[in-house]
């Protein structure tokens, strides 16, 4: 399992309950203690060299781990560890086939849980009326579009409703979100009027980091709205998110 | 000479001017206030909305698109391979035509050759159909200030790139020109060359151009014309309009001059089907654009229409720079408009924030890549990375990807400044050490303390924080992190 | 000015790097909309009533076509337009089919005087003051709904362009399935006159507050009648 950076030191309790799921699934669930990151911010801001480097330990990290699948509950850092990889590695032979064979093991958590494991119901229950945010990389670069919504829907007592655009990206983008605040907050606030216009009261993103940036402009501005990763909608007990 | 100017909205127009003569800098000072212009927002929401509905439909009829995209794709990448046979064969087959043909390093030299050539010609009016090549070099401007002796009057006859040029103003979006004004301010722009006040309703303006654009189709001595592909095999030059502006231009003056980037040869007639076949559709959700003009030289014997002389204006102007580059692909682009279309940041922002000619996902690869990666040094970060860009593009362009790859050039340049430099520095030592990783997060977590309330931080921060908190809440680091968790058992 | 044989060494000089790296690819394929599948087709399914499919098309865009079965209905297609019009000048394509299609005389028996394209003393004052252009077209694309109409001697591009009103007379074994069908046969015949134009519907813009605007330049009225 790849917890990434930001669900270890901010949103732990998303890892718990992948954890709480895959466990329940009967997965054989370990956790790496050496991971870090991905190393996707540096990517994205053009620092490859600086990414490599933690690519690298990414790969001696998860290639030592007797494991069939690295499962990660962020469609972005999947995405890096999948597809970016190699071009991290451009013109190094053999850390770029390193991480192909590993990227080809690397599975986002509802990706997995659809996919691999063949996962309909799980039971969940959870009382709302939601939205699901698929985050870009999710969408484009992996294309599991259908699978959280497959899995949401089958959530006992939740409304899972359409929203205007719901193909247009948050604004969050990594450093773009500082780089760019103006266009960044624009960005945020159509997908939270969207939100408004639904009617929903709460929020689904299989990406944290899409979540962090649309809570974070909600909090100062949007309506009460209740903001859940994936994961922990999967992971209720008794109707409620732990 | 017409300089109509508008009467009332003077003061929006010439602020819109003086951005984009500023250099290709400032992104965020432009994007601040487009997103103040509340017309802008709504009226560039509602054009790319029915594009890409349209374009999405167009393309549903069309089951081999995805094949024609593979296709189209390859033709690009053998056409730049070769690029050099390419070129000469075209060349060669527009003289056995009875053309001529100029090979233009840069703006300079296309301008020098159309106004030497009006010398000549001792013309006097010169109509224009739209062209992003002579927009990038800002030809008109520099043949009144070069050749001001001539006294050349030179029109753009596309309804919206006249209107924004009577207006003093510049396109906003490739397919679009004026997506950004209103009727009204179009109303005052015509009125001032009217010299009476029309009504802002679009029937009449367009009534009133079709009357005054008339009477320059028929009066040019010298039509310009961009052009959409070149067949390196027959000499063919296609120009894709929808008003007619294009044909005219080229069908009328005794004088055509078309220019064309050298990325824009195509080795066969036949490869002219595919890339008809998703312009567009592409474009503007249409099967096939209105006038799909092929010139292939000058009037024939015996025809009594059609230009006297026919010139071909092959335009390096930077392009040469990214053969054999991974940068190659940017030149691939057909200038669609797709990639606007679909961009989010585009939406919020418009055309005039990028400072370029081009502008959205294409221009913040285009523009560093022909100007020079210092002058727009803003604009590779003017992207979330979404990658909507390249799921619409109709060659396979990864123009998320030439983004990433500019920002690195960037910091390979040393041009990504030195905070960040440090930054991302302590982030590889940091991140490579599991120990050191462990240790920053407790830092965190006791550093954070006397800023969280509610477990969170409300309030605007000094600092690199401060474009995030300016707008939005930043969530704590949790007092415990998921590792600590995963150790006491779950 | 830039010698041609320096341009066109610099650019072999930066290909080199091109050619001796190998084939380039990007780092992943295009995705979703325009992902291959096996199962597609690779021709587009143009098949059938070729002339009802132009006619639709054309509709479609704004334009008006009609299918007639003989010369004498195409006739008095373009005799009704050109009085419907109150035209005071039709200008025509000096071209075997429409001496055949004998319209001069009825149309000018109607009122409205007619110009052919031969020997004018200024093609101009004459394709910009008619109200109505006829010709013929090569080809008509039912894929599309386009009209491709060529240059040559008699053939005046001007004639399509600059009246108000278009309309072509078309035999129905000029129909083509599809736009690439058309540009194979000229690339197969080896030659292109000096000007070919694909003419689909009327000429629009949409610069306007994105409000659809028809006739901006060129033609705003465009008919089209097939023949057989």
């Amino acid at each position: 399992m790849f917890i990434p950076c930001y669900v270890d030191l901010v949103y732990p309790e998303v890892g718990v309950s992948v954890v709480r799921v895959l466990r329940r699934l009967g997965v054989e669930v370990t956790y790496p203690e050496g991971q870090t990151c991905c190393g996707q911010p540096a990517f994205n801001s053009g620092f490859f060299e600086e990414a490599r480097t933690v690519a690298r330990h990414f790969l001696d990290v998860f290639e030592s781990e007797e494991c069939d699948y690295v499962v990660c509950p962020s469609g972005s850092c999947a995405t890096m560890a999948s597809h970016y990889y190699p071009l991290v590695f451009e013109g190094l032979a053999g850390e770029r086939a390193r991480s192909e064979a590993l990227g080809a093991r690397v599975r986002e958590f509802s990706d997995f849980l659809v996919n691999v494991l063949g996962v309909r119901e799980l039971g969940a229950r959870h009382a709302g009326k939601a939205v699901f945010h698929c985050g870009c990389h999710q969408r484009r670069e992996l294309g599991v579009l259908e699978e959280p919504r497959e899995l949401l829907r089958d959530v006992e007592g939740l409304d899972l409703l359409e929203w205007r655009n719901e193909e247009l990206c948050c604004g969050f983008g990594g450093t773009f979100s500082v780089k760019m605040p103006d266009v960044s907050t624009a960005m945020a606030d159509e997908k939270i009027r969207a939100l408004e216009e639904s009617g929903a009261d709460t929020l689904i993103s299989g990406d944290s980091s899409c979540l962090m940036h649309l809570e974070g402009r909600l909090q100062r501005t949007g309506p009460a709205t209740r903001v859940y990763h994936l994961a922990q909608i999967l992971d209720t007990e008794d109707g409620e998110v732990v | 000479m017409e300089t109509g100017k508008p009467a009332r909205s003077r003061d929006t127009l010439d602020r819109r001017h003086e951005g984009i003569e500023s250099k290709v800098e400032g992104f965020n000072d432009r994007a601040r206030r487009a997103l103040e212009d509340e017309f802008l927002h709504e009226s560039v929401a509602r054009f790319t909305k029915k594009s890409v509905a349209s374009r999405q439909a167009a393309l549903e009829r069309l089951p081999e698109a995805p094949e024609l995209r593979e296709t189209a794709y390859r033709i690009k990448q053998e056409t730049m391979a070769n690029l050099d046979r390419y070129l000469e064969q075209l060349a060669g087959a527009v003289e056995e035509r009875g053309g001529k043909v100029f090979f233009a390093s840069d703006g300079e030299e296309v301008v020098n050759y159309v106004g030497e050539l009006a010398r000549r010609r001792g013309s006097k009016v010169v109509t224009k159909s739209k062209s992003m090549a002579t927009e990038e070099i800002e030809l008109n401007r520099r043949l009144e200030e070069s050749y001001g002796e001539l006294g050349l009057e030179i029109i753009e006859t596309d309804l919206g790139e006249w209107i924004a040029q009577l207006a003093g103003d510049h396109p906003s979006h490739i397919v679009a020109p004026i997506v950004h004004m209103n009727r009204h301010q179009i109303a005052d722009v015509l009125s001032g060359v009217a010299g009476e006040a029309l009504p802002p309703n679009v029937e009449d303006l367009l009534q009133f151009a079709r009357k005054r654009l008339r009477e320059k189709f028929l009066a040019a001595d010298i039509g310009i014309t961009g052009v959409n592909f070149g067949v390196a095999e027959t000499g063919t030059i296609c120009t894709v309009t929808n008003e007619g502006n294009g044909r005219l231009v080229s069908s009328v003056p005794p004088v055509h001059v078309a220019v064309m980037g050298i990325e824009k040869v195509i080795p066969k007639l036949e490869d002219l089907s595919v890339f008809t076949r998703i312009l567009g559709r592409s474009s503007t959700g249409q099967d096939l654009s209105v006038y799909t003009n092929l010139v292939t030289g000058p009037r024939q014997e015996g025809e009594l229409d059609g230009p006297e002389e026919f010139h071909l204006i092959l335009m390096d102007n930077g392009r040469s720079d990214l053969l054999g580059t991974e940068f190659e692909e940017a030149l691939y682009c057909i200038r669609c408009g797709a990639c606007l279309n679909v961009c989010p940041v585009y939406r919020q922002t418009g055309g005039h924030a990028y400072g370029s000619t081009y502008s959205g996902p294409i221009g913040a690869v285009i523009t560093p890549l022909l100007k020079g990666n210092e002058e727009a040094k803003d604009l590779p970060h003017a992207s979330s990375l979404c990658g909507a860009c390249t799921e619409a593009c109709p060659v396979g362009i990864p123009l998320h990807e030439l983004l990433l790859k500019l920002r690195n050039r960037q910091v390979d340049e040393g041009l990504a400044g030195k905070g960040q430099s440090v930054a991302f520095k302590g982030f590889e030592n940091t991140m490579k050490s599991p120990a050191l990783y462990k240790i920053s997060g407790k830092v965190g977590r006791m550093a954070q303390k006397p800023l969280v309330k509610d477990g969170k931080i409300g309030r605007k921060l000094p600092g690199p924080l401060a474009g995030w908190t300016g707008t939005r809440d930043l969530p704590a680091l949790a007092k415990k992190p998921f590792r600590e968790l995963w150790r006491e058992g779950i | 000015m830039a010698d041609r044989a320096e341009f066109i060494k610099d650019i072999r000089s930066r290909l080199q790097n091109h050619r001796s790296r190998g084939e380039y690819r990007p780092t992943h394929a295009p995705d979703v909309p325009w992902t291959p599948s096996a199962e597609r087709r690779r021709e587009s399914p143009v098949s059938g009533d070729l002339p009802a499919r132009f006619l639709g098309e054309l509709e479609a865009l704004g334009g008006h076509g009609r299918r007639v079965a003989s010369i004498e209905e195409a006739r008095d297609y373009v005799l009704s337009l050109a009085r419907e019009r109150g035209a005071e000048l039709l200008v025509r394509w000096d071209e075997e089919e429409l001496e055949e299609l004998g319209v001069d005389a009825p149309v000018r028996e109607a009122g409205t005087e007619v110009s052919v394209w031969r020997d004018l003393p200024d093609f101009r004052e004459v394709a910009g003051s008619a109200e109505i252009g006829l010709t013929t077209a090569d080809w008509a694309v039912a894929e599309t709904g386009s009209l491709v109409v060529t240059s040559g001697p008699g053939h005046g591009r001007s004639v399509t362009l600059l009246p108000p009103t278009h309309v072509a007379v078309v035999r129905v074994e000029k129909m083509l399935p599809t736009v690439a069908e058309a540009i194979a046969l000229y690339a197969k015949n080896g030659g292109l006159p000096a000007n070919v134009c694909f003419h689909t519907g009327p000429s629009r813009s949409g610069d306007i507050e994105q409000a659809l605007a028809i006739g901006v330049h060129g033609p705003g009225d465009v008919h089209v009648v097939l023949v057989g």
